[in-house]
């Protein structure tokens, strides 16, 4: 679904260059929950950016569903609409309501009828528990539902894969759990996802792998039970004694 | 709000409506000292004399040009056709029903009044306030297009967009509106016109180079606050759109634009206001508007500090009027 090879990107500003991501491989297969941990700095929000192209790897290649998304010759919206992303911040329209968010991309990128959209829309905004607030507008809802209108948002796409950048980490803490709650019943229903986060907890109980990433580069990968029990590299241990 | 600034007003009590009474006394004062002045250079202030100036009832006359008898008159609605059989032709006249002054049978003999009648008409200032308003509806919708273009070219990645919007707006921004507008009617105006008379193609007229200088000055500004206005809005925005599949034009058009012009009316409110007032330079090149037609009115009547004031007040309403419907449109966008 989505193999990378050897991507590298470096950011350059004000003549001092930054190695963002060093030579990364990785193979997420259909249905995979795949969980990146790291600690602030260590690539993983440029890695996860990369797959949608909003950061551009320098080296290396990306291929999702087949289309090598480096490839000048690529349509990268078109590989956008099949891959959905949530992000920190939510980045929800402010000047449409919860459902006209939803909607909107179905209908101007799909073509969709909107009273197709809108009934769609409305079944998303039920599945993620906040059907009732369709015709308010983001700023009037707290951080976790808007978080779960952005998911309903990404859905409403009918994505092949969903990137989340950090989902929860800027939600108050009550607020994490309605949003991670969403995020699982996701997994469960065989979703392919890619999640950068800190929450140990949902790494743990629903990935199916772990990446640790340290400046750049993919230290250790795999299963949570071999990640949390006995990591096998010294940062890995470093970082889980930090944290846990 | 308004609560609040009246709970104030009686606890400050007397000195809140001393300060008022100050304010009605400078006010009196500048009208008495304006209207005293006058008086010492004899002034004379003739305010009857403007309203003709707006509209006045002009006679008409319907003249015979031929003798001849009154061969029919025809009632029809409210018109009357009246038809003069003379020794070789017959002519027909229109008068307004019961204006006649003759009667069917008399004779008539040329340059004979045959029916008198009074009419409105629009007065030179109701005219040039019409054209003010004219150029600068137009100027402003140009405005807006160019400046819309324009800005988003200066932010394109493209060096041929981008140099482009900057030489426009740096041109436009750093010379006088006078200047432009001499550079549009006497230099490419000239150009124009003569290139079109050599393909045997009509003229344009002053208003039209008038309002292309009008609208590519209100474009450059515009431009600008466009461009001011998408920055301000965050990027996540943009990634969110791209990132649904929207291409840069979708992005722009239904996530980015909204948000920007949203955020840019006031200012742009002030442009269009700004540009109301920049019409009055258009008198310059012959077009007629609020200015030069007052201009007009006071060498023909002798009357200056009533109609520069009228003019003055011309001028508020429209730009007062703009103003508030701008400011209607920025709450009712608030209170979504």
């Amino acid at each position: 679904m989505i193999d990378v090879k050897n991507i590298s990107k470096t950011f350059v500003s004000h003549s001092t260059e930054v190695k963002a991501l060093v030579n990364i491989t990785a193979k997420i297969d259909p249905g995979e929950v795949v969980v990146v941990l790291g600690p602030s700095g260590s690539g993983k929000s440029t890695f996860i950016r990369c797959l949608n192209y909003l950061n551009v790897a320098d080296e290396g290649s990306i291929i999702i569903n087949g289309i090598d998304i480096l490839d000048p010759k690529t349509d990268i919206n078109k590989v956008r609409a099949d891959v959905g992303m949530v992000f920190q911040s939510f980045n929800l329209f402010p000047h449409k309501t919860v459902l006209e968010n939803v909607t909107l991309a179905p209908i101007v990128v799909r073509k969709v009828p909107k009273q197709e959209a809108v009934k769609k829309g409305m079944a998303l905004l039920k599945k993620v528990g906040i059907q009732d607030k369709a015709d308010v507008y983001p700023d009037q809802l707290s951080g976790g539902q808007q978080q779960r209108v952005a998911i309903a948002r990404a859905l409403a796409m009918e994505p092949k894969v969903m990137l989340f950048d950090e989902p929860t980490s800027a939600l108050d803490p009550e607020m994490v759990g309605e949003v991670l709650d969403v995020m699982k019943n996701l997994a469960r229903e065989g979703m392919t996802m890619v999640v950068v986060t800190h929450e140990m907890g949902f790494a743990r109980e629903v990935a199916d792998r772990v990446i640790f990433m340290d400046e750049g580069a993919i230290v250790e990968v795999g299963t949570p039970e071999h990640f949390f029990s006995n990591p096998t590299h010294e940062r890995t241990k470093l970082f889980l004694s930090q944290i846990l | 709000m308004r609560s609040s600034s009246a709970s104030k007003r009686s606890k400050q009590g007397n000195h809140y409506y001393f300060w008022v009474g100050v304010f009605i006394f400078i006010v009196i004062s500048v009208v008495l000292s304006l209207y005293f002045s006058a008086l010492q250079i004899d002034y004379t202030w003739r305010w009857y004399r403007i309203p003709k100036y707006f509209a006045y009832n002009e006679r008409v006359e319907v003249k015979a040009d031929m003798d001849g008898k009154v061969e029919s008159i025809i009632k029809k609605d409210h018109k009357a056709i009246i038809t003069v059989k003379g020794p070789q032709e017959s002519a027909s006249y229109t008068a307004p029903k019961g204006t006649l002054q003759v009667e069917k049978g008399d004779t008539i003999y040329d340059g004979d009044i045959l029916a008198t009648y009074k009419i409105w008409r629009v007065g030179i200032l109701l005219q040039g306030l019409w054209l003010t308003l004219k150029v600068s509806v137009i100027a402003i919708v140009f405005g807006i297009v160019i400046g819309l273009f324009s800005g988003l070219a200066r932010i394109s990645s493209n060096p041929a967009l981008k140099w482009t919007a900057i030489t426009y707006i740096e041109m436009i921004r750093g010379s006088p509106l006078l200047v432009q507008i001499f550079i549009w009617y006497f230099v490419l105006g000239t150009l124009i016109n003569n290139i079109l008379i050599k393909h045997g193609m009509g003229q344009i007229s002053a208003l039209w180079f008038g309002v292309a200088a009008l609208a590519g000055f209100t474009g450059a500004y515009v431009a600008e606050m466009v461009r001011a206005g998408i920055q301000s809005i965050h990027r996540g925005q943009t990634e969110a759109a791209r990132s649904l599949g929207m291409t840069y034009v979708k992005s722009m058009r239904y996530v980015i634009l909204p948000q920007a012009l949203r955020r840019i009316l006031p200012p742009l409110a002030g442009q269009f206001i700004s540009l109301i007032k920049d019409s009055s330079l258009l008198g310059i090149i012959a077009i007629r508007e609020l200015t030069k037609a007052t201009r007009e009115v006071v060498t023909t009547s002798l009357q200056p500090f009533e109609l520069w004031f009228v003019c003055a007040l011309l001028y508020l309403v429209l730009t007062f009027t703009l103003s508030m419907a701008l400011q209607y449109l920025e709450r009712r966008q608030l209170a979504v």
